[in-house]
């Protein structure tokens, strides 16, 4: 079986130890503005460690195959491993190279759980003997839990049966007594499973008397069959095995189907396996983007606590292409960890409504005060009134941003006067609502930018019409279009370690400055992305790469560069 | 069709009463009961009669009855809303159960409390560690509430 590399990222966690962190060196893995780096030593300093880094993890016996594992310490892990399913998705370079053990996952949903179950259903056939439906609801009752069902199975049996509901009571299912306190009508009949057609039947549960169909099990509790629809209906979102209204004795999926019609059961089901994948939500997780249906299944949880020593953070990608974290479920926040991640959302929660203001859409013109709206990604402003070119984040004059260092981005330490608390906690709030409002900018920028790449693809197919060249020779604007999207959110996420992150460190300055290389070329590759005249976007073919490249390089830089705040402690989130 | 059921269950309870207890509607309203339940004789609310209020869900039989206690008892399931922890009023409820099938429960409830599952968690903690205490206040309360 294939396996999943989600480990880390481009470098070693002591690649950072061994570099002389001096302000010129922070590029680590810059390729563009070579002028202010020396790079090659670094490169082949940084190729040495990773090879001595990986054999070091091979010899601690960090890489897990597929068969190795077995659980005893929770119910119900055991027979996670038996569930298979060949895994589609490689991850990115980024976490491809590595300092922590690999993360092997597997995209599933309830109906792929669901088949495997059936397929260990199948499995069991021949130490249960007994039809599949029977041990189905078994399983059902066990919340799939195999091992404890065998447990109980071998410890007692006939009683199993009578409490799931698959044997009556007082009777075996082959020999049916009719007891005699059942109303003499019924006597003359001996009760069989599945629907009949009754005139003037009196049914119970409603108290009308109709001709009708009715559904009775072996058990003789006969219901009109519009009772059992409805108390069927109510029952399937439930998961729990449905029984007779009047007994224990269980309704099969057989049963369910021929009174609610085709694949009710399956609501059943999917139902069960939902509360299942709730229930081991250690190994399962949900895609937390709307209306994916997709389930990411972890076999070996061990792993997690080293990436979260090393404040690496488990992402995963289900087959919509949605990357979240598996251990808190938000969307990549690298270079932040999950702690940061938390703190800064729960802090963002608390503060939003003192912040308000900043959620508004529209900006006024620096010099014409104009009301503008901003409906691209760029955030390279042009009034279109007075023709100012502005940055939408500072608000200040374009001018500046194209050459230097995204000063814009930079949070300005006054630490010139005496402050006594008040004027202190209002620094901190002041700190707090800039890097609130940078990191929400960054917010509201990558939806534009996604928006953007919804379109990308009838750009694409313009290039293919207009410019007569291969789909796949188009596809380097969907690729660039996906690094700005990673880029920005990794920008954004930078804000919230930026901001938890001891300022006055050098680490921290090396920090921020990465953070402006990578401001600086999200903002390039995106003012790429917004030309839309397809001669001239196949001209600028080579930018594309160029630009994009950069951003990736930069991306990583700044996630290794925040790794390592974290990791020396020079980042602490706190509420 | 919850009309046609609950009707039935009050002419099957004005024909049986279930011992010791009673049920009708009040006013004109079909879906809105009002019960007694005599205290059992082995238990400490022997001698007290508790009202309890009953509304019915349009869905009924579907749905279980909302059933409270609208006099006060000192019982380790039941608190001081009236309201009672009992299974059949919620996930175990089955359509085929009916009304007074419940007010027999509730009647056996008095005389068996569930400590381990308690909705008055302090009741249940007297209930296990110092039974006399509990019959006695259970009694106090019956005299004072119930007479």
């Amino acid at each position: 079986m294939a396996k999943i590399d989600s480990s880390g990222s481009t470098m070693p966690s002591n690649f950072i130890d061994d570099l002389n962190y001096e302000k010129e060196d922070s590029g680590t893995c810059d390729s563009h503005n070579t002028s202010s780096f020396t790079l090659t030593d670094n490169i082949q300093h940084r190729r040495t460690s990773l090879v001595s880094q990986e054999s070091e993890f091979e010899i601690e016996d960090f890489t897990y195959s597929d068969d190795d594992f077995e659980y005893d310490d929770d119910d119900g892990e055991a027979y996670d491993s038996m569930l298979t399913k060949p895994v589609k998705h490689s991850n990115k370079k980024e976490l491809s190279e590595g300092a922590v053990p690999n993360l092997s996952y597997e995209i599933l949903t309830t109906q792929d759980i669901f088949e495997n179950m059936l397929a260990r259903v199948d499995h069991l056939q021949p130490i249960f003997n007994m039809p599949r439906e029977d041990i189905l609801l078994l399983m059902q009752h066990y919340d799939w839990n195999e091992e404890r069902l065998l447990e109980n199975w071998t410890e007692r049996m006939e009683e199993l049966l009578v409490e799931i509901g698959v044997n009556q009571a007082d009777a075996k299912p082959t020999d049916i007594k009719v007891t005699e306190d059942i109303d003499e009508k019924e006597i003359s009949e001996i009760k069989k499973r599945g629907i009949t057609f009754k005139e003037h039947f009196n049914c119970i549960i409603c108290c009308e008397e109709k001709d009708t169909k009715t559904f009775s099990l072996e058990c003789g509790h006969e219901y009109c069959i519009d009772c059992y629809r409805h108390y069927i209906e109510d029952k399937l979102h439930s998961g729990n095995v449905i029984t007779c209204m009047d007994c224990s004795l269980a309704l099969k999926n057989i049963d369910i189907d021929s009174i609610m019609g085709h694949n009710s059961s399956k609501k059943l089901m999917t139902s069960s396996i939902k509360s299942f994948v709730q229930k081991h939500n250690k190994n399962y997780k949900w895609c937390p983007y709307a209306d994916c249906k997709c389930i990411v299944h972890l076999r070996d949880t061990s792993s997690l606590a080293e990436y979260t020593r090393l404040h690496y953070s488990p992402f995963v990608q289900c087959d919509a292409g949605h990357r979240f974290c598996f251990n808190c479920g938000f969307e990549t926040h690298a270079p932040a960890d999950c702690n940061v991640t938390s703190a800064w959302v729960k802090k963002a929660r608390k503060e939003s409504e003192n912040l308000n203001w900043v959620m508004s859409h529209t900006k006024e013109c620096p010099k014409c005060e104009v009301n503008i709206e901003k409906d691209g990604g760029c955030n390279h402003m042009k009034c279109s009134s007075c023709k100012y070119e502005f940055c939408w984040i500072c608000e200040g004059d374009w001018a500046p941003h194209g050459k230097a260092f995204y000063q814009c981005t930079l949070y300005k330490n006054d630490e010139n006067s005496k402050k006594t608390q008040s004027e202190e906690l209002s620094k901190i709030m002041k700190k707090y609502t800039f890097y609130y409002r940078v990191f929400n900018e960054h917010e509201i920028s990558a939806k534009l930018d996604w928006k953007l790449g919804q379109t990308i693809g009838s750009k694409v197919r313009a290039l293919q019409e207009k410019m007569d060249i291969s789909w796949i020779e188009g596809q380097f604007l969907t690729d660039s279009i996906k690094i700005l999207n990673e880029g920005r959110t990794a920008l954004k996420w930078s804000f919230p370690v930026a901001f938890y992150s001891d300022a006055s460190h050098n680490l921290t300055k090396i920090f921020v400055d990465n953070q402006s290389l990578l401001s600086k070329a999200v903002e390039d590759l995106s003012e790429l992305l917004q030309i839309k005249d397809p001669e001239e976007i196949m001209k600028n073919k080579l930018e594309f790469y160029n630009k994009s490249g950069y951003v990736e390089n930069r991306m990583y830089a700044l996630m290794e560069c925040g790794r390592d705040l974290l990791c020396k402690g020079i980042c602490k989130p706190k509420d | 069709m919850s009309s046609k059921r609950i009707s039935k269950e009050l002419r099957d309870i004005e024909r049986d009463p279930p011992t010791s207890c009673s049920a009708g509607p009040v006013g004109d309203d079909l879906y809105h009961w009002q019960a007694s339940i005599m205290g059992p004789p082995d238990s400490p609310y022997a001698g007290g009669v508790f009202f309890l209020s009953i509304h019915f869900p349009t869905d009924y039989p579907f749905k279980p009855p909302k059933i409270a206690f609208t006099t006060k008892i000192y019982h380790p399931n039941i608190n001081a809303n009236g309201n009672i922890c009992l299974d059949i009023l919620k996930d175990q409820w089955s359509p085929a159960l009916t009304l007074s099938k419940v007010l027999l429960s509730i009647c056996s409830l008095l005389t068996d409390a569930n400590p381990d599952d308690p909705l008055v968690p302090e009741i249940a903690h007297i209930y296990k560690t110092d039974r006399p205490k509990y019959e006695a206040t259970a009694r106090e309360w019956t005299k004072k509430y119930a007479v």
